[in-house]
């Protein structure tokens, strides 16, 4: 057992993990984030994704122990100060369907946006290219991306 | 046209902030607390193999195991048309991934550690990996006690064969219908397994409490049919339907994989024994390809007689499905398409075969379509191949033969009300059908491609919906059904129609997923029918409400029944300009009268829809009389595609979809049932490929090498169009259209490949790969 | 979801301590950079160590630079960051194209290119263009440094000459001297991202130098010396690339799997090579 210390939403939090415990597994049972989710556990699908130091990561395929001082941004911690704009054009424009791909999404199109605040078509469909979706064929998503963009 | 305020609106889904804010709990989310038990299964590594022995003494020995289970622990049988299937396997196993036995442990790394120290020792069988095969050789029995499954009465299992329900339908007379055909084509189309891919996995866990009590948390279609199923199966052990309890939290798609009972049942059986402690069980990517449910594949011999003009005189359509080691819902869609492969047609002389044949592959079930998508590739292929040789426009051939309100349906009942004309005419006229389309690259051609489609949902002839609702404090609503959200938006499409009826806003409603012991019955969440029937109960449920509303106000304030009516969440008064009474103040505490007592109380309603005018009396021979399907629902779809002849890789420009859903609830939900729906086809047709080793191995279970579309791969433009032809007994004129949305789109590119390059494939996925080989062997 | 193998996970702050570790456990420990590959190999039982040494903290290998036209790669260095790397785009434009085919962000953040290569799986995407550099592996262990050329750093699938106590500590590539245009042609299943069933990088000179390697259709990446020879020094015409083209056949030796037949990816890349040649050119020409 090691104790690893990261910041996680913005908070410094101290937990104990094995070191193979998988940083998925390790955020949604032991630290209460249930946004990420296991969809693959191969790091095809992106469902698992977390911003690590800023930048989108498979949580899946990261040791927890790997993150022990460094900064873990959950979906939960991107709705801490109310909705991002982002997140209220996926809601306008009934972005998601049944919604378990939707905070890989949200993590990959955050991580664009902050380092692209004007992306076009083809950057939009790069960004998330990592998150499969079977419910709404990516259009909507896109759409929304768009226009959450052009607008700046 | 009525005006409507909140029907036909795109409202933004109730359940959307839940989505995009982390909130929405699935259930893998949901914390049990320390006493959690995990359960990690053993499966089968071999297709087809007696268990000679298994040996669970070196997985005992783990620490924190806490119990191990095999099938003496629950020799029973469930399903859910038919009862062939084990909780886990008894005396053989059928297809590799099987589940053998089970392994609980106190934490999930002991218990996979365990499962992999039982040894399990099997004597080989003789595998069936091959529909044919299987079909042919007696000799080898995949199901020998197949004559002692119960099923219902409308399956047709052959005794003493691989054949585990034979459909056939006959019409008119085919002999003498070929006789008279100017040209017959007869050709055989082969369309292999799917896999739903929901990006979640099936997750259930059951608990089993010191009173005897078992509550099943699962990701489901169907949580009132699961319940149902485990305390058939279960009820051996003592339990009974009021014990048990099934709670569905958000579902990360379901695509029909989640419907009907598959893993489930090992998470409630292994839980009575554990008593007191809640057992987890959660599949891996994996396992979701091999052991849930797959879509059956098929091999369809069609035979179709035309006259000069293009008119059909018979069809003969054979279809030989690989069901898999257990049929008890895939059996359904061979029925299903035993009814319908006639597409939608008028056909004069029918003769369809459809039958459903175990093989040792992994069990297969309901997926988007049920059947649809498998045989309309041949039949639309089939189509357009007959149109050119008779030198007619495909279009044309289309319209000659497109059925039409009143028309009898391949069993003899009449066609509804549709608007498949408007269809054809409106896509036709979207993707510029007559305007060739030449490529500036000489490598790439381009070429447009169509189809029609049609399904009705495949169901019971019982199959029924309920809804409950009731008032807040504060005039909103909760509306309690058991249907499901599986990402369609149902919820949504509820709250309209209650909002409509009872003059309350969208935003004051909530709808949300079931607990079976609060929710009233719902058959399940498939079939394309949950708007149509859920919506109907809704509907009842609201008029319910409304009367009780309407009666309240009039005796209590004696004003006249018939003047009153609902706006701006208000009781109004036709003949009373200045009455607006607030729902808000009544519909919990009542009203009170002049002498200072109050009348009335809470507004609690109910409602609940079943179709009393279907039945499956029809004759086993023929498959007439009875009225098996409740409606149809039907549609066009064209495309144009590029394709570059050297790689043989395929972009769908544009692909324009016209289907008749009645009237549109929700625009915008419904625009994404084209979308994700043409997506999820186009899929199945480009880029899935599902591969099986002779020894019946799955070689591809994970996203790397099976292959669903990303943001990349998607059309360039995407046209939905709506045709509205009202369904008499719909709500608000209302016919489903979650799973048309994906029918037309194999067929579509098979043609457009066509008549691109002049090459028929016939036997899908049509990959660039296939594509690209077929040009190079045509030039040699 | 959880691993069942046990081990020891160190985090040396220095290159020499990491050495230590290596020269402690040997072929037990494994070099932990990235993980995308490595983490899903121990959880499929492919792996099996007894120890991992996570580099990510040892600052020396966080470096891209460029110095006297020769550069280095740490060993930290993700396919992200080569992407995002001006150096990388405008000095090794082959590595840089190659570079934006792998996988998709989520990975290419963690994913390092030594890891790529290191992995020495016949389809990795760094293959073609390290080849093409002629690019050099330098390794460390706890008794020196060594440089392996590329050309003798892949010896079978999943083979490298590196030894146990050994680890990569970056690339080196010298970069080309005269104006040149590059093409990374890439065969996979959709758009998407995907495995290369077959890949073809092309450099092609002002000097009519023509540099062509594959990878993903032979046990491990190659140059096609055979099509070098026919082309070095002359200017391409439709005659050359059909030579080209059927040279190309005796140079691979792709399989049959569940991803591609042989017959496609034998016919895919002669059309790489073809276009990625008429690619090059343009590119040269701009």
């Amino acid at each position: 057992m090691a104790k690893i210390k990261l910041t996680l939403n913005g908070e410094l939090r101290t937990i104990d993990v094995e070191p193979n415990d998988i940083l998925l597994d390790v955020l949604r049972d032991k630290l209460g984030m249930k946004s990420p989710k296991c969809g693959c556990e191969r790091g095809d699908c992106g469902a698992c994704s977390v911003l690590l130091n800023g930048k989108s990561v498979r949580s899946c395929l990261v040791f927890a122990i790997e993150v022990d001082g460094q900064e873990v941004v959950t979906l939960e911690g991107l709705s801490e100060n109310g909705l991002t704009t982002l997140q209220k054009t996926f809601l306008e424009f009934n972005s998601f369907q049944c919604g378990f791909c939707a905070p890989g999404v949200i993590i990959s199109a955050t991580e664009l946006i902050n380092k692209n605040p004007n992306p076009s078509t083809e950057e939009i469909k790069e960004a998330i290219s990592g998150n499969l979706c079977r419910c709404t064929g990516y259009q909507p998503i896109i759409d929304a991306m768009k226009h959450c963009t052009s607008n700046k | 046209m009525e005006e409507y305020k909140y029907i036909g609106q795109p409202i933004v889904r109730i359940d959307g902030l839940e989505k995009i804010s982390g909130a929405a709990i699935y259930a893998d989310d949901i914390d049990f607390g320390t006493n959690l038990l995990y359960a990690e299964v053993v499966e089968s590594t071999e297709a087809h193999a007696l268990i000679k022995s298994i040996d669970t003494s070196e997985a005992e020995k783990v620490l924190d195991v806490v119990k191990i289970f095999t099938g003496k622990d629950f020799p029973f049988k469930f399903g859910l048309y038919m009862k062939d299937r084990y909780i886990f396997a008894q005396d053989r196993v059928r297809f590799i991934g099987e589940q053998i036995a089970a392994v609980v442990a106190r934490n999930p790394k002991a218990a996979k550690r365990a499962a992999k120290l039982v040894k399990i020792e099997y004597e080989k069988l003789p595998v069936l990996v091959n529909q044919m095969d299987s079909f042919k050789d007696p000799e080898i029995l995949i199901h020998p006690e197949l004559d002692e499954y119960t099923h219902v009465p409308w399956f047709f299992p052959k005794t003493k064969t691989n054949v585990a329900h034979w459909r056939k339908t006959r019409k008119g007379d085919t002999q003498k219908g070929f006789a008279e055909a100017y040209y017959i084509l007869e050709d055989t189309y082969t369309v292999p397994r799917y896999a739903h891919c929901a990006i979640e996995t099936h997750v259930a866990i059951a608990k089993y409490d010191l009173s005897g009590r078992l509550t099943v948390w699962a990701s489901s279609q169907s949580p009132h049919t699961q319940k149902n199923l485990f305390a058939e199966a279960l009820a051996p052990l003592g339990l009974t339907h009021k014990d048990v309890r099934v709670i569905a939290p958000h579902v990360g798609g379901g695509f029909g994989g989640k419907a009907g009972v598959t893993m489930e049942i090992i998470a409630a059986a292994i839980s009575t024994k554990l008593k007191g402690f809640p057992v987890k069980m959660r599949w891996s990517r994996e396992q979701e390809f091999y052991n849930t449910y797959q879509r059956l594949g098929v091999i369809a011999e069609l035979k179709i007689g035309v006259t000069k003009e293009g008119k059909i005189t018979a069809l003969d359509h054979k279809l030989y499905w690989d069901a898999g080691a257990y049929v008890e819902y895939g059996a359904n869609v061979v029925n299903a398409v035993g009814l319908s492969a006639i597409g939608p047609y008028r056909v004069p002389n029918i003769s369809i075969d459809s039958i459903c044949i175990y093989t040792n592959l992994p069990p297969c079930g309901a997926y988007r379509g049920f059947g649809y998508s498998e045989f309309l590739f041949g039949l639309e292929s089939h189509m357009d191949r007959i149109a050119e040789k008779l030198n007619i426009d495909p279009i044309e051939i289309r319209k000659i033969n497109a059925i039409r309100e009143g028309d009898k349906t391949a069993y003899g009942a009449d066609m509804n009300p549709n608007g498949l004309f408007e269809a054809i005419d409106k896509v036709v006229k979207e993707i510029e059908w007559d305007k060739k389309i030449v490529s500036e690259n000489e490598d790439k051609v381009i070429a447009k491609g169509f189809a029609l489609f049609w399904k009705a949902p495949a169901m019971p002839p019982n199959a029924s919906s309920s809804a409950f609702l009731k008032f807040n404090e504060d005039g909103s609503i909760n509306i309690l059904v058991s249907a499901m959200d599986i990402g369609q938006g149902f919820l949504t499409v509820m709250a309209q129609i209650a909002a409509e009826i009872l003059s309350v806003p969208v935003s004051k409603i909530r709808v949300e997923n079931p607990d079976t012991d609060r929710n009233p019955y719902e058959w399940q969440t498939v079939a394309s029918h949950i708007t149509w029937s859920c919506g109907n109960a809704v509907k009842n449920a609201a008029i319910n409400a409304r009367e009780q509303i309407l009666q309240i106000v009039a005796r209590t304030l004696r004003l006249p029944k018939e003047d009153l009516y609902l706006d701006d969440e208000k009781v109004k008064c036709k003949t009373k300009q200045d009455f607006g009474l607030p729902l808000r103040e009544f519909v919990v505490a009542g009203i009170q009268a002049e002498d200072g007592t109050f009348k009335g109380g809470p507004i609690n309603s109910s409602g609940i829809f079943m179709p009393e005018f279907s039945s499956t009396n029809g004759d086993p021979e023929t498959s007439q009389g009875g009225h098996p399907n409740v409606h149809y629902t039907v549609g066009a779809g064209a495309l144009t595609l590029e394709i570059d002849k050297k790689t043989g890789k395929m972009k769908v420009l544009k692909v324009v979809e016209a289907i008749d859903c009645g009237k549109v609830i929700n625009s915008s939900l419904a625009k994404g049932q084209v979308v994700g729906g043409l997506v999820q086809g186009l899929a199945t047709v480009l880029y899935e490929d599902m591969r099986f080793d002779k020894n019946g191995k799955l070689l591809n279970p994970n996203f790397t090498d099976y292959k669903i579309p990303t943001a990349l791969d998607i059309p360039e433009e995407i046209v939905p169009i709506f045709i509205e032809v009202e369904q008499p007994d719909g709500p608000f004129g209302a016919r489903g259209m979650g799973e048309h949305t994906m029918l037309p789109a194999a067929p579509m590119v098979a043609n457009a490949i066509y008549n691109a390059l002049g090459i028929r494939l016939k036997s899908m996925p049509l990959t660039a790969e296939k594509v690209a080989m077929a040009i190079l062997n045509n030039s040699k | 979801m959880s691993l069942t193998h046990d081990f020891e996970y160190f985090k040396p702050k220095t290159l020499n301590e990491a050495l230590d570790f290596l020269a402690q456990f040997g072929s037990k420990a494994k070099i932990l950079a990235g993980g995308t590959d490595l983490i899903l190999r121990i959880k499929e039982g492919f792996e099996t160590p007894d120890a991992l040494i996570d580099v990510k903290g040892i600052k020396e290998l966080n470096r891209i630079e460029l110095v006297d036209n020769v550069l280095f790669i740490g060993a930290n260095i993700t396919f992200s960051e080569l992407i995002e790397s001006e150096i990388i785009k405008d000095n090794f434009h082959l590595l840089w194209e190659s570079s934006k085919t792998v996988a998709s962000v989520g990975t290419r953040n963690r994913a390092t290119i030594t890891g790529n290569i290191c992995s020495a799986v016949p389809s990795l995407d760094s293959g073609p263009a390290l080849l093409v550099y002629n690019a050099e592996v330098l390794v460390k262990n706890s008794k020196g440094e060594r440089k392996i050329s590329i050309h003798d750093w892949f010896i079978a699938p999943k083979k490298t000459a590196i030894k146990s106590d050994e680890m990569v500590i970056g690339l080196l590539i010298h970069k080309h001297g005269k104006k040149n245009g590059t093409c990374y042609m890439k065969l996979g299943r959709y758009t998407g991202e995907d495995l290369a069933q077959a890949g073809v990088g092309i450099l092609v000179s002002e000097e009519n130098e023509y540099r062509i390697a594959f990878c993903a259709v032979g046990p491990i990446p190659k140059r096609f010396t055979k099509i070098e020879a026919l082309l070095n020094g002359k200017t391409l015409n439709g005659e050359l690339i059909k030579e080209a083209q059927l040279l190309a056949l005796s140079e691979i030796s792709p399989i049959t799997d569940i991803r591609a037949t042989k017959e496609y990816r034998n016919h895919m890349i002669q059309v790489m090579i073809e276009r990625g040649l008429k690619t090059s050119i343009e590119r040269l020409n701009k």
